[in-house]
């Protein structure tokens, strides 16, 4: 008997996403045979509004790029700018931000447990780490005056010195977390349920991972091992020690393991970056934000996300407003064309699970 | 920041040496510019891609330049070896705007394709992508070309809530309150 | 599977052993969460350190930020530098980067730690911070420091000839800045134009600035040129009132707007090149002839735009030169004779007439001038010195400062001597003091009150200081005494004085009774003001044209008690400095084209 064809509209609303998408399946019983992505609910249009906004009022609207990770927009925006411009960022300037964009790591490491675990209906996984991703939430309270939106990266440096006392409370904060993921790995990752769902799931193939353009953690579960902090490092990297989590597989399963090894090295590299913080200025003042003109050209930043690269493309005709601002995402390439071929063949349950392994953000394809 | 640009030379020159009639530019560490035709993109891209190992597609953008009536696309790919940026520039006629179909080199051109169709209104022939991405049962212009007016756009769809309405302009006040003139060509130069 | 299954039903019933027992879930203790010491929460204005400059409502990305007038109960200062505009802000757009508070001149508008606000009324949400929550001033959160403010709040610093070169020559002391200086000062301007209402000229300065800022000089010569026709003599001695108003002088130094003119009229380096930048309309001509007596700063001004309005314009100047006391009055090292001369020229270009070394009064009479134009403009100024008004003063040797500072501008020598003495705390005082010190002589300031009571600039009294001009304040001069021939000055006399608060108004200089000094000089120098000469009004113009108290009458358009004569300059404003005088040319120019062409 054959089996009958069922479309189905998932989303936008699930689990499987921070944020809004849907993905329109065809099911033959509760196999995929054809998925088809609808974006569109987050569009906020935010390239174009940058149009009208100057280059200080530019870097406020960045960070809404995407929400579980707003740093690394700003960061690689202020790489760009700071190319166009040949500015300066003083060392300090360097580890800060650094810190900052692994501290955003780490809290979204922990979302990712969250939702990761989630969606198998691993809950009680979740709860702990969005608890915990809470003292991570904290720590940017303190840093830059904003638990989410921290608009505390800014070409040439950072926005605020560190306050006092903030090295003992980041290195406090490290010690308690890497005792919970501990525990997380032993509700997660040993667990039976986890494995047998993530092993052999949403497999991206090594040949498949070069042709899409697969980046970050995906990619690195592939078993090719690149990083924008170790191919071509910026702010403070390349003086920090740290490995690369590669795994073969290409399935839900090695993209968890490296994200597992990865937060591992984030709270390393935090401990290193307190340690070795370097005294003197944290920012190489721009001139009056009203008046602010950067010459003429056009480059490309890029710092690697928990999800993989994410990279601003400006471009500047020489005026106090950024001519072209375009950001791309890693979503912007996992969430439309690879997740629709990723997921043909696939169950109907593991739709959510491929799409939070993958990292799919709607906010930062649509912006 | 002089550091010596050797590796971005060595690209430049093995760009220029393989295409006539394209400029290339080693800019600053680490990025490539390269300006070429609209019909020499794809081969630029194939023969990075194939013979000089630039494997990643990063990204690719548009970029409207409504004063000399073109678009740009710029592609930017990168190479695991040598960790260059190469930027693959081209400016195509703004009337009529249409570019090589190039989602069989790299599929994730496809998604960028089809947001570069929508936002600017670019072709792309023999291009099989959805036609609506981002945008739903859009009718207006392309809203990312420079001639479409947000802020037109936001009067027209929106309105504003009541109870701001006393608002003032301090240089409008200042001037008033001193009998200032200001001439009408100086008014641009005034604070926005 | 039986249809009455009694296990089925009953084993369930477990459930209901629960019963009644205590739930796990128990409700504890809301704790409100102590926000953290930089938290980004609602805003609050200092409403009396906040100047109204608008910055934050520039910034604010979303369109948040309103500028609105308070209610009278506030008492929001309407004075000069404050425009009497608070932010309101609108927290539906509000979304908290605290751009506002990091672009805030002042450092009036904070952040506070608050973030909690519950209201059922949706229209709530407009605050004005400060008067919404006067509490927040004790919560303040992120804060706007000199230090993380994204103004810049340090002047780039002007080049000078140093202190021991300059009183060699004179040379011109201040070297003006380069472009690239120039376009770095002008970009911390912030255009809140709140220094525009406190120029007597209200000269078009954010907008000057601003087209210094984007590179485009020749535009900024151009808006200069829309009210003031003699700028780079402004740019290099104006009195500069609109810096000490400037939003960024509140905790920094002011923006260098008179550097940043002279900058922007620099690039004319002759008359020729002005006009091709200028390029003014002239219109046909009306018919109408002007007379103007006096080619100083507020007749020259009146000149110009009389004649780009189509007048027939004459200038009766008594003296060889235009430019009244900024010609004869200003030593030349700080406004050098062929920067006012270029002035000059490119307003004879435009069609100005100017008939030198023609004293009214004396080479022709103002009975002519009055019969043969239609309408006069008075322009005179303060050549007249006052007297000391003690015993010696009419000895050889001891000269009025403005009458010294003439004869060393128009070329003629005067020998003051090894020591000299100047009375007086103005910028005259000053000017002859550094005239005298490049003469070689040791000079010294007497003043009666205290340094920071001189009137004349600091950058003046500074640069005194660094040519070795003593200055000895708290000092009142009694007598000059004269030596053994008694034509010579010899020595001064002076009391040394202490200063005693007067209520309302400022400290009072009264003398120490037994502290009379004598010092001996060769040259007294007085300079403690100057007035108006009058002689060359006839009984007849004198009756018509009411004078008080040393000054011109006239109304709030320049028109005197004769509806045909307007007059200007130091002779009618209190001021007394050439921005003012300017600014009482350009009314004229208004007036008289009212009352001329009315008709």
């Amino acid at each position: 008997m054959r089996e009958k064809s069922t479309t189905l509209y998932l989303g936008p609303q699930h689990p499987g996403i921070t944020g809004n998408m849907m993905v329109k399946l065809q099911l033959e019983g509760d196999t995929i045979v054809k998925a088809t992505t609808h974006v569109g609910y987050l569009h906020r249009a935010f390239e174009k509004l940058i149009e009208r906004r100057n280059w200080m009022q530019t870097t406020t609207i960045l960070c809404r790029f995407c929400v579980p990770e707003p740093d690394p927009p700003e960061a690689a925006f202020a790489l760009a700018v700071e190319q166009i411009e040949g500015r300066e960022v003083p060392e300090r300037g360097k580890y800060l931000r650094s810190l900052v964009l692994e501290l955003a790591r780490l809290q979204s490491f922990m979302l990712w447990y969250a939702g990761q675990s989630g969606s198998t209906g691993l809950y009680t996984v979740g709860q702990w780490s969005v608890g915990d991703r809470n003292y991570v939430l904290d720590l940017f309270e303190e840093l830059t005056g904003g638990r989410i939106y921290h608009m505390y990266i800014w070409p040439g440096g950072v926005r605020r010195d560190i306050p006092e006392g903030f090295e003992d409370k980041v290195l406090r904060t490290m010690d308690y977390i890497e005792k919970r993921i501990d525990d997380y790995d032993r509700m997660m990752f040993d667990s039976a349920i986890f494995q047998k769902r993530a092993q052999g799931v949403g497999i991206i193939t090594k040949e498949k991972a070069m042709e899409w353009g697969v980046v970050g953690a995906p990619l690195r579960g592939c078993g090719i091992g690149h990083d924008v902090r170790k191919d071509n490092p910026y702010d403070a990297y390349d003086k920090l020690d740290f490995e690369m989590g590669i795994f073969e597989g290409g399935d839900v399963w090695a993209r968890a393991r490296v994200r597992q090894f990865e937060i591992r090295q984030t709270i390393s590299m935090i401990r290193q970056l307190i340690q070795n913080l370097p005294s003197g200025d944290y920012l190489n003042k721009m001139p009056n934000p009203m008046k602010w003109t950067i010459p003429a050209g056009s480059a490309y930043g890029k710092v690697e996300s928990v999800r993989g690269e994410f990279g601003f493309h400006v471009v500047s005709d020489g005026s106090d407003k950024p001519r072209r601002v375009h950001a791309r995402g890693p979503a912007y390439v996992h969430g439309v064309s690879l997740l629709e071929d990723v997921l043909i063949g696939q169950n109907l349950a593991d739709v959510s699970f491929i799409m939070n392994s993958l990292g799919v953000c709607p906010p930062e394809i649509e912006r | 920041m002089e550091t010596s640009l050797i590796k971005e030379e060595l690209l430049a020159q093995q760009l220029q040496n393989a295409f006539e009639n394209i400029v290339t530019e080693a800019v600053r560490k680490d990025t490539v510019f390269a300006y070429a035709s609209k019909e020499q993109v794809s081969s630029i891209l194939l023969y990075a891609k194939e013979k000089l190992g630039y494997k990643s597609l990063a990204h690719m953008s548009c970029i409207d330049w409504l004063e000399s009536d073109e678009f740009e696309l710029v592609y930017i790919i990168w190479s695991p070896e040598t960790k260059l940026n190469l930027f693959v520039k081209t400016r195509i006629d703004r009337q009529n705007p249409e570019m090589e179909n190039m989602d069989m080199i790299w599929r994730q051109l496809n998604t960028y394709q089809r947001e570069i169709r929508e936002m600017f209104g670019v072709e792309f022939p023999g291009f099989v992508g959805e036609k609506e991405f981002i945008l739903e049962d859009w009718e207006d212009a392309p809203p990312m070309r420079r001639d479409f007016d947000t802020l037109e756009y936001v009067n027209d769809t929106f309105f504003e809530r009541e109870g701001r309405e006393d608002k003032q302009d301090v240089r409008e006040r200042i001037a008033k309150r001193s009998g200032e003139e200001i001439p009408d060509f100086a008014k641009k130069y005034s604070r926005e | 599977m039986s249809f009455f299954d009694l296990k089925g039903i009953v084993r369930p019933l477990i459930g209901l052993s629960q019963f009644g027992k205590n739930p796990h879930t128990k409700r504890l203790d809301v704790l409100g969460k102590d926000t953290a010491d930089r938290y980004r929460g609602f805003h609050y204005n200092d409403l009396e350190a906040c100047i109204g400059c608008g910055n934050c409502s520039t910034i604010c990305m979303n369109g948040a930020i309103d500028m609105v007038e308070l209610a009278a109960e506030f008492n929001i200062s309407q004075a000069k530098g404050n425009s009497g505009l608070r932010p309101r802000v609108d927290y539906g757009r509000c979304c908290w980067c605290a751009l506002c508070v990091d672009v805030c001149p002042t450092g009036s508008l904070n952040l506070t730690k608050e973030y909690n606000y519950v209201s059922p009324d949706p229209n709530t949400f407009l605050w004005t911070p400060g008067v919404d929550n006067p509490y927040g001033k004790d919560q303040l959160s992120f804060v706007s420091t000199k230090e993380t403010s994204l103004m810049t709040f340090d002047r780039v610093p002007m080049r000078e000839l140093d202190g021991t070169e300059r009183v060699k020559s004179f040379a011109e002391v201040v070297l003006g800045y380069n472009e690239e200086e120039a376009r770095a000062e002008a970009s911390r301007c912030i255009s809140c134009g709140l220094c525009t209402e406190v120029c007597p000229d209200h000269m078009h300065i954010p907008e000057y600035i601003n087209a210094i800022a984007r590179g485009n000089d020749q535009d900024a010569l151009r808006i200069i040129y829309d009210n003031n026709p003699l700028p780079e003599m402004c740019g290099k001695v104006c009195t500069r009132r609109c810096e000490d108003v400037c939003a960024i002088a509140v905790r920094g130094e002011a923006v260098a707007i008179r550097w940043l003119k002279r900058y922007a009229t620099e690039q004319a380096q002759t008359a020729d090149l002005i006009q091709e930048i200028v390029n003014p309309e002239i219109k046909e001509a009306n018919g109408y002839k002007v007379g103007i007596i006096g080619a100083g700063p507020s007749g020259l001004t009146a000149a110009y735009y009389l004649a780009l309005r189509g007048f027939d314009v004459t200038v009766f100047e008594a003296k060889q030169f235009a430019g009244g006391m900024t010609m004869y009055g200003i030593p030349k090292y700080r406004l050098p004779m062929d920067s006012l001369n270029k002035q000059v020229s490119y307003l004879q270009k435009i069609g100005v007439k100017i008939k030198f070394n023609t004293r009214v009064g004396k080479e022709i009479s103002f009975d002519e001038i009055y019969k043969n134009h239609d309408a006069v403009f008075i322009g005179i100024g303060f050549e007249k010195p006052w007297k000391l008004g003690i015993p010696g003063e009419d000895l050889e040797n001891a000269i009025p400062a403005v009458e010294y500072l003439r004869m060393i501008n128009d070329g003629e020598s005067y020998d003051v001597g090894k020591k000299v003495v100047v009375i007086g705390g103005g910028n005259v005082a000053i000017d002859g003091a550094r005239v005298a010190a490049r003469h070689d002589a040791d000079v010294t300031i007497l003043y009666r009150r205290r340094v920071e009571d001189m009137p004349a600039d600091w950058e003046e009294i500074e640069g005194a200081e660094d040519e070795h001009v003593h200055i000895h304040p708290q000092a009142i001069p009694i007598r000059i005494i004269a030596d053994k021939s008694g034509k010579k000055v010899k020595a001064i006399e002076y009391l040394e004085a202490e200063m005693i608060a007067e209520e309302g108004g400022r400290p009072r200089p009264v003398p120490i009774e037994g502290s009379e000094t004598i010092m001996e000089v060769d040259t007294v120098i007085g300079a403690i003001g100057q007035e108006a000469d009058y002689s060359f009004l006839t009984e007849e113009y004198a009756d018509k044209i009411e004078v008080n108290r040393g000054r011109i009458v006239t109304n709030a358009q320049q028109q005197t008690s004769d509806a045909k004569v307007f007059a200007g300059g130091d002779a009618v404003n209190k001021t007394a400095d050439a921005i003012s005088a300017i600014a009482d040319g350009f009314r004229a120019v208004k007036s008289i084209e009212a009352f001329l062409m009315k008709k």
